[in-house]
């Protein structure tokens, strides 16, 4: 199971479960039999908020490790990719790409299994950087802002033809901005 | 587990740590033939001949091309890298290598210019010429052209930083401020940083402002835009406080009935 | 007790609310189809209705929470009708300008406006600058109001007592705060902070429409002030609906009242403060962003789930459980919006997670949670409030009607709605896309049958809706 089906699968368990116990606790309510409501309510609620504080540290604990943040910061890549996004294209070079003329280079070849690094900014308003593999996955991403550089480092574990989409609200042609590279 | 919660909390720590400014004269060329090794060259030091591996295998590198006969911007260079790396205090964490681009620097030249510098004892900075000098000015993207009417080489300022492993992590060109500098030492440490700002003009209000002494983000300006919502709140607030017992409901037909 | 001129205004709130409310669900539904190919809209076309739909739909579910507050409050203290009348005519004309904005100036950033968007224009010219007045004029209208309504919650509380501050140090204090004066009081802090936070924003964004250009803004403190702003306001709009719960679930339900409890206090003095900074999480994908507040963005939306909505959903949980309840449309309403409000904040805690949010970050995830808790979550509470003020304009809240048919066409249709977003954000179909690339062919097959389950959703609505606005067009004919 990848990692797309699983979250919407834990998803789908906790709705349906908040569902059932709705529908449980509305049941109870409609002809209870002697006195069932909760003793205790105090205590009780207490204790349900320790343990619903104690799941979520251990969660945080367990996801924050796994930011992307901290993902390859301590290999050197092995390719490095400019892309500069502007309304509505992507321009990617393995050069600096000059805002005042910027042109794309040749078409982007990256290694599979090496780290390589993305220096994403945008040249007029804010755009989005999803890079999608050949399953229309959405694999990683990051924000292009005019001003700054993002740098997104990843590792390809598939060859074949990955495609970017813009993911960051544009313009009219926000839904067709996209580009594409090949891993190999 | 408690290594993420510890983890976490380092995290937290570490408000300040995501980027740096690239500081006054930023050069587009700075950013071509980044992560390229660096050549293995032969170096000839005062003290003795090694290999370049040899150099950034033990610590990173900030390597300089230079020429003694220069009459152009190699010394203000050589000055305003020494004034700035001793303005940051920085302890041995790196080594400064200068080298000669031009063939007929002898080593004693180099000494001398050493010398001049009053670095001649300083272990940080060494001094060198190689035989190989085209190979390594090619694997580092440095460009010289002799100008045979001037007698000089017509060249870039250029600072090379380079990792433990040979890779070219940063380039400086030109005269570059405490900021840039610390930028290169934090990238030969292979230290990543997520994000970096591009010169702009007319902006008044950022968000941080980069502190070359600690080589960290502080608040600055722009920041205060997002905590003044709240400061103006808790403001409204404590005028509140004070003023309304004096719109307080007195009389009991004023105020209605709570319905239960 | 509310006065006549009260009851009137409030009709008149309730009726505008519940026209832009259609309004901006059809412009939902043409939007689904469009993405679903089974209509065509120009991109134009599509992306002003977005715009117009976003902005509706989270002002117009504001102010019905502010709505109800008011009305309510007249229980407690003397309220103003005359505040409620000043702040409809700002909206009305704050909400002609924004639509004349975008439906004839072509205006179409979405809600959002991130800088410097608005200044690459598309549109016509005029529709920037009158666009940006549209949302100075609604903000000014409610800033006013809301800082009224406090007012007059300190006419019969003092500061430290609409707190309930004197709760966490006794445990009898002899002037007890009912939780819906604490929760209108926070959520109405909360509120004043975001529309400060907007004026400064718009104040940035007309410094340099006006200046030319000699003066530019930075696009990093832009974009954290626009979702500290649009965010914020969002989940106070909710807390708003939470205070009508605890209000009026326990008196219509035939229980005792919420009472007052140190950790009541305690919790929502804490949401306060925690909601301030979970707005991070919208520039977890910002890398620029310094690393400690995507840390804190992550623990502050973790936490902030746990004072409101976990003390919140328990409460209710306990005063159902086991009880014999007297149910009608109105309790109905708040109990399905506590369970919309929970489903919504699984997804969100699951959207908040930094090592989620990479791949779903900015995907149709994102809308799916916030219309959870949005369509089925604060709609549903604000319109238990209608249904049950509405009934008590007509003097009665005795109905024999039974509401099955509507409450389960509500239930397939909204939860069925929310679910296409779930899947189709799962499988990293983007938002804010007119259309799909033929490989996203998910995308539009969940849009049509989102289309779909919104029509479902709608029918409910409009069979609630008619009823509410009848009961509250009479109240304009009595005296």
């Amino acid at each position: 199971m990848n990692e797309y089906k699983f979250i919407l699968l834990v998803f789908l368990d906790a709705a349906i479960l908040i569902g059932l116990l709705g529908y449980y606790i509305y049941k109870s309510s409609l002809n209870p039999e002697g006195d069932k409501s909760i003793k205790n309510p105090l205590r009780k609620r207490f204790f349900f908020l320790i343990m619903l504080s104690a799941v979520l540290l251990i969660l945080l604990a367990i996801t924050i490790p796994k930011s992307p943040y901290f993902l390859f910061a301590d290999k050197p890549p092995s390719k490095l990719v400019f892309v500069d996004a502007k309304q509505f294209n992507f321009i990617m070079s393995y050069q600096a790409i000059n805002p005042k003329n910027p042109s794309a280079g040749e078409s982007i070849e990256l290694p599979v299994d090496q780290p390589v690094e993305f220096r994403v900014t945008s040249l007029d308003v804010n755009h989005g950087f999803g890079i999608y593999n050949s399953r229309a996955e959405l694999v990683t991403q990051t924000q292009a802002m005019p001003g700054y550089v993002n740098r997104l480092r990843w590792e390809f574990k598939e060859p074949g033809t990955y495609k970017i989409l813009c993911l960051e609200y544009c313009g009219l042609g926000h839904p067709v901005m996209s580009s594409s590279f090949i891993v190999k | 587990m408690y290594k993420g919660i510890l983890f976490f909390l380092i995290a937290c720590l570490g408000f300040t740590d995501a980027i740096s400014d690239p500081g006054a004269g930023y050069n587009l060329s700075e950013e071509k033939g980044l992560y390229a090794k660096i050549a293995d060259v032969p170096l000839n030091t005062g003290s003795g001949n090694i290999r370049l591996p040899e150099l950034y295998q033990q610590t990173p590198v900030m390597l300089a091309f230079i020429f003694t006969r220069c009459t152009g911007i190699c010394n203000p260079f050589l000055l305003h890298l020494k004034d700035n790396l001793e303005s940051l205090g920085s302890k041995e964490k790196f080594k400064v290598l200068v080298v000669s681009f031009d063939p007929a620097d002898s080593l004693s030249d180099l000494n001398k210019l050493a010398y001049r510098f009053g670095l001649q004892d300083n272990d940080q900075w060494i001094f060198a010429t190689t035989p190989q000098i085209s190979k390594l000015v090619n694997s580092a993207g440095f460009y010289p052209v002799w100008d045979s009417s001037r007698q000089q080489f017509d060249h870039d300022a250029l600072l090379v930083g380079i990792d433990k492993e040979g890779l070219i992590t940063k380039k400086l060109i030109g005269l570059r401020d405490v900021k840039s500098l610390n930028w290169m030492i934090r990238s030969i440490h292979d230290e990543f940083m997520l994000s970096y700002p591009l010169p702009r003009e007319n902006m008044l209000f950022s968000c941080f402002s980069y502190d070359p002494v600690t080589g960290k983000k502080s608040p600055s300006f722009g920041l205060l835009f997002l905590v003044l919502p709240a400061i103006l709140t808790i403001m409204l607030l404590v005028w509140f406080a004070y003023q309304s017992p004096k719109w307080r409901l007195k009389s009991a037909q004023e105020i209605p009935p709570a319905k239960n | 007790m509310a006065s006549l001129s009260l009851k009137k205004v409030s009709s008149a709130w309730i009726i505008t609310i519940l026209t832009l409310f259609i309004c901006a669900i059809v412009f939902g539904i043409l939007m689904r189809l469009n993405q679903g190919n089974d209509i065509k809209l120009s991109p134009n076309g599509f992306y002003t209705l977005m715009t117009t739909h976003g902005l509706t739909m989270i002002g117009i579910w504001t102010v019905a929470g502010m709505v109800g507050i008011q009305y309510l409050l007249s229980r407690y203290t003397t309220v103003s009708a005359k505040l409620n009348v000043f702040a409809l005519v700002l909206t009305i004309i704050g909400v002609i300008m924004l639509w004349i904005s975008t439906f004839v100036g072509n205006f179409h950033t979405g809600w959002t406006f991130l800088y410097p968007f608005p200044f690459y224009i598309a549109w016509a010219k005029w529709a920037t600058p009158l666009f940006l007045w549209s949302l100075a004029v609604l903000g000014i209208g409610w800033f006013v109001w809301s800082v009224g309504i406090l007012v007059e919650i300190l006419k019969k509380y003092s500061l430290k007592q609409a707190f309930a501050w004197q709760h966490l140090s006794k445990k009898d204090p002899e002037v007890t705060t009912p939780p819906f004066i604490l929760i209108a009081t926070v959520s109405l802090v909360g509120i004043i902070l975001c529309l400060i936070t907007a004026v400064i924003l718009l104040i940035l964004f007309f410094a340099e429409y006006y200046s030319n250009g000699s003066f530019k803004n930075d696009p990093l403190l832009m974009k954290n002030l626009t979702y500290f702003f649009g965010h914020t306001l969002a989940n106070e709009a909710l807390y708003l609906g939470v205070a009508l719960l605890y209000e009026l679930l326990p008196e219509v339900s035939g229980r005792p009242k919420f009472k007052m409890t140190w950790y009541i206090a305690l919790a929502w003095n804490f949401t306060m403060i925690f909601v301030l900074t979970a707005f991070f999480h919208h520039m977890y994908m910002d890398f620029v962003q310094p690393l400690g507040f995507q840390m804190v963005g992550q623990l502050a939306s973790y936490f902030a789930s746990i004072p409101a909505a976990a003390v919140s959903a328990l409460s209710v949980i306990f005063l159902v459980y086991g009880n014999k309840i007297k149910w009608s449309l109105t309790n109905i309403l708040f109990f399905i919006g506590v369970i919309g409000w929970m489903i919504g904040g699984i997804g969100a805690v699951i959207d908040a997670t930094i090592s989620n949010n990479i791949v779903l970050h900015n995907t149709l995830w994102v809308p799916a949670h916030f219309h959870t808790y949005n369509a089925m979550g604060n709609v549903l509470f604000c319109l238990a409030f209608f249904w049950w003020v509405a009934n008590e304009f007509a003097g009665s809240q005795e109905t024999t009607k039974s509401h099955k048919i509507t409450i389960g066409l509500m239930l397939i249709g909204g939860f069925g709605f929310v679910l296409m977003f779930y899947i189709a954000g799962a499988a990293s179909v983007p938002r804010r896309f007119a259309f799909y690339p033929n490989e996203l062919q998910i995308g539009m097959t969940t849009a049509t049958w989102a289309a779909f389950f919104a029509t479902l959703y709608l029918i409910a609505m409009l069979a609630i809706i008619w009823e509410i606005v009848r009961k509250c067009i009479r109240v304009f004919y009595s005296s």
